[in-house]
């Protein structure tokens, strides 16, 4: 065997190496790059240990040795989603902020078909809840205007609508919490979001669960 | 009749491997408690000092998470194998954690296995 030769095959298993990375580079999206750098260099190191580790009494590196670690370590995409999942989920715990809650599901939602269901259900849940508050804020502002609103709409029926109280009411519209929005729109608003948080985490965790070691 | 027996066999699985899954943390912990270690290293630890059978995979999101909860903190080492390794070692709040999981898991297990001795002499 040629020198050269031999740095093609080492080239060859580098490669794969910086393929594996470069997919789960691509998985982790979201996280800030010095997590994503800081993931990625740990991988490698640990793939090159094992890959040393693995040779009878030489530190080659060859396709077949790389394959063997990488296989080990699992697809990037089951590693991603452990790596998400596990870090959001801590540090969305610790912060139990909605807003924490958000980012961390808008990274498993596009992860997973069911991250994407509780993402549009916390999304519902948070929306609502927001409403509930602003409506409560503004009706000290707009009286005769904001608050929940029972409106018939043309085809017999009525409609609910919260209203902001920037735009004139219809006037066979009824006015059905008055002046109780505003104990009942803080109380729903911030029950709804401390609620939404709740089932949100309550569905990452199950997630986590569900997550079985191979 | 095989087929009946199919998801008692599943959710046996399920179980060991939750049962694994919930150790892992302590067990990640415990193989720090000697000194710094880096991700291979807590890996062999674990084969060789339990039989924790551990997917590669699982080792590095876990020790990311308990970095995250302060349990341990990490540092890259350049080493004689030309490239830097990331070692983790325990904080103080990591070494308290691991003492209470470590005294929890001595009650628990203890108990079990009183429970459990006339089940394991039915194995034999």
């Amino acid at each position: 065997m040629t020198i050269a030769d031999d740095a093609q095959r080492k080239d060859d298993a580098q490669q794969k190496i910086e393929v594996y990375l470069g997919r789960l580079r691509g998985q982790l999206r979201g996280a800030n790059d010095a997590e994503v750098r800081e993931i990625v260099d740990e991988l490698r190191s640990h793939i090159v240990d094992k890959v040393a580790a693995s040779g009878e009494n030489d530190a080659e590196i060859t396709a077949a040795r790389v394959d063997a670690a990488l296989a080990a370590l699992g697809s990037p995409e089951e590693l991603a989603s452990q790596y998400m999942t596990d870090t959001l989920l801590a540090r969305a715990e610790a912060s139990r902020s909605p807003v924490q809650v958000l980012r961390s599901l808008f990274r498993w939602g596009s992860l997973s078909v069911a991250g994407f269901f509780v993402l549009l259900g916390s999304i519902l849940g948070y929306f609502f809840g927001v409403v509930f508050i602003l409506v409560a804020l503004l009706k000290p502002f707009h009286p005769h205007t904001a608050g929940v609103w029972v409106l018939p709409n043309g085809a017999g029926d009525s409609e609910i609508s919260f209203r902001l109280g920037f735009a004139n009411v219809p006037l066979d519209g009824k006015d059905v919490l008055g002046w109780w929005i505003v104990p009942v729109g803080w109380m729903a608003g911030f029950g709804l979001v401390m609620l939404t948080t709740h089932v949100a985490l309550w569905f990452v965790r199950q997630y986590r669960r569900s997550l079985a070691l191979p | 009749m095989k087929e009946r027996e199919q998801p008692a066999q599943e959710t046996g699985d399920k179980w060991e491997v939750q049962l694994r899954k919930g150790c892992l943390e302590l067990a990640i912990l415990a193989a720090l408690w000697d000194g710094r270690r880096y991700g291979l290293e807590i890996l062999r630890r674990l084969e060789s000092d339990s039989d924790l059978i551990v997917s590669e995979g699982t080792v590095y999101p876990l020790l990311t998470r308990l970095k995250a909860l302060g349990l341990v903190r990490s540092e890259w080492v350049e080493s004689d194998a030309g490239h830097p390794r990331k070692y983790y070692a325990l904080t103080a709040a990591g070494k308290r954690r691991a003492v209470e999981m470590a005294a929890i898991w001595a009650r628990f297990s203890s108990s079990m296995s009183k429970l459990l001795a006339p089940l394991v002499k039915e194995n034999r």
